[in-house]
């Protein structure tokens, strides 16, 4: 093979396997299966759901900074996967306390799915992102992936920088035995309430028009398109970003430019280094003659 | 012959010396520290090796990730601290000019077909040696800069930032081990480069093999150019 014949086959190559790795990655990506529906215009705020995560999940308390009047703790973390925030109207509005269950939104699309190099973060047959502890080896990728941030690092040793990632699991214990999720059941409201994913898009979209009718202009469903398409959907009584929500969010591009290119064609980048110094070492030995060298 | 001697029977070798003890020290403090960066670090890139990432054992190659790194960044420190006037002289080595030029178009045919004479002649390091030694500055830089934000960054710089340093600190991966491993070929595999293990073992390397070689540095550029113009004259 000349060099001419080599630059060409190789070319060929890298685009191929560019081309396939896309492929392969995109493929399956229909949300189906189970979600959670929340719906921000039922929801009174009693943190009946905060509560019943934390005991299902024997999550430790946290203690709060007393800085918020209503928020404790502050935001998600390691020991708080489902948080009940208040989001006061901007200035300039009429006053409205709008409550918001903060958990993990189980994107069809993972970001931590995607970047998890361990398997550890896993998107579950029934439609949710499930998660191994086991094999987790606390990189913490996942934490600076999600573009909700929702999963947090449990460390145990800053020094060895032994941990684990911690974050909303849909209650893979007990959702896959046909029980309800610790948040959804312990809702006296019923402000969470869970089932096929098809079914309550249709439910929320019929809340948001009644809703729309009543007056508040704004309402609308968040989580059909978002990163794939959400397992946990919100009606919301205001536009996202009044709950702090980016409507139409993606998986970050930085994230599928590395997994579905960059990391590809590494391999195949190193993989033809091997070659080519495997054909080069071949070439050699018949040329020269060791009797010559100096 | 070059300075070399052969007399009845058996070859005598003038030695001369290229390397201190402490380059050659460092050397392989840089290997043993860049192999198991580069074995720990894989854990995370390759299917096949998913299983050590895992769990107990992802736990302990984050850590020895760690702890290799931490020599894989003090041995160029070291190296400046201890003997900067050497490192200067080595930085020096680094300037290009038309031999480099000659040494690119001349690579393929020299390295892989075995073809000497056309290879214009070459200072203390020849352009290969200057790339591979480029190539490493500027991947260790940036794997110390990407790796300690990622270390020790966590929570404070931006997600955003932190994405990047991930991908940048992957893709100086990806380069550093492609020179990497055309480097490890050339110093243990190549045929015509049997000194180079020699000197980073022992600092010296052969007189004739210098000549051969590292021409510019042996005879100096002027009359290196002459014995290359001479020695190209008869074939054209």
């Amino acid at each position: 093979m000349d060099r001419r014949n080599f630059i060409k086959l190789s070319g060929a190559g890298l685009g191929i396997s560019l081309v396939s790795s896309h492929y392969l990655l995109r493929a399956g990506s229909a949300p189906q299966g189970l979600a959670i529906l929340y719906d921000a215009s039922l929801c009174v705020g009693c943190r009946a759901c905060q509560m019943n995560c934390k005991s299902w999940n024997k999550l430790p308390a946290e203690s709060t900074d007393r800085r918020r009047i209503y928020e404790s703790p502050r935001n998600l973390s390691e020991r708080t996967w489902t948080l009940i925030q208040l989001r006061s109207a901007t200035p300039g509005q009429e006053p409205r306390h709008r409550f918001w269950n903060k958990q993990c939104m189980h994107c069809t699309e993972a970001a931590c799915v995607q970047v998890c190099p361990t398997g550890a973060m896993y998107k579950h047959p029934l439609g949710f992102t499930a998660y191994d502890e086991n094999k987790c080896n606390g990189c913490g990728y996942c934490t600076q992936a999600c573009p909700f941030r929702v999963p947090h690092l449990q460390i145990s040793n800053i020094l060895t920088g032994r941990a684990k990632a911690a974050r909303c699991t849909f209650c893979q214990d007990r959702v896959p035995l046909g029980q309800k999720t610790a948040c959804v059941e312990a809702c006296p409201v019923a402000a969470l309430v869970m089932g096929d994913r098809n079914k309550l898009l249709e439910e929320g979209k019929k809340r948001v028009a009644a809703l729309q009718e009543k007056g508040f202009k704004k309402a609308n469903l968040y989580g059909e398109l978002e990163a794939g398409g959400l397992h946990r959907l919100s009606v919301l009584v205001d536009e996202p970003a009044a709950y702090a929500l980016v409507s139409g969010i993606q998986i970050p591009p930085l994230i599928n430019l590395w997994q579905r290119i960059i990391r590809p064609a590494g391999k195949f980048v190193m993989g033809i280094t091997i070659v080519g110094i495997i054909a080069a070492w071949v070439i050699i030995r018949r040329n020269i003659k060791m009797e010559e060298v100096e | 012959m070059n300075g070399q001697a052969q007399e009845s029977g058996y070859i005598q070798i003038r030695w001369i010396p290229k390397y201190t003890f402490i380059e050659r020290f460092l050397h392989w403090v840089h290997t043993a520290s860049f192999i198991p960066l580069v074995v720990t670090g894989l854990v995370l890139y390759l299917p096949l090796l998913q299983p050590l990432a895992q769990g107990e054992a992802g736990l302990w190659m984050r850590l020895i990730h760690r702890l290799a790194a931490i020599l894989f960044i003090a041995e160029p420190v070291l190296y400046g601290i201890v003997q900067p006037r050497r490192l200067w002289l080595n930085i020096k080595e680094f300037g290009l000019d038309r031999d480099d030029l000659g040494w690119v178009k001349n690579a393929f045919g020299y390295y892989v077909l075995g073809r000497h004479d056309d290879m214009p002649p070459q200072g203390r390091y020849n352009t290969g040696e200057k790339i591979n030694g480029l190539v490493m500055i500027v991947s260790w830089a940036a794997f110390v800069i990407t790796g300690l934000i990622m270390w020790f960054g966590k929570g404070i710089v931006s997600a955003e930032v932190f994405r990047w340093m991930v991908v940048l600190h992957d893709i100086t991966m990806i380069v550093a081990v492609c020179m990497f491993l055309v480097h490890l070929y050339l110093a243990v595999a190549h045929p015509l480069m049997w000194a180079a293990l020699v000197s980073m073992r022992f600092g010296v390397t052969s007189a004739s093999y210098a000549a051969e070689h590292h021409a510019k540095w042996y005879y100096g550029p002027k009359r290196a150019r002459e014995l290359y113009q001479a020695k190209k004259k008869p074939t054209r």
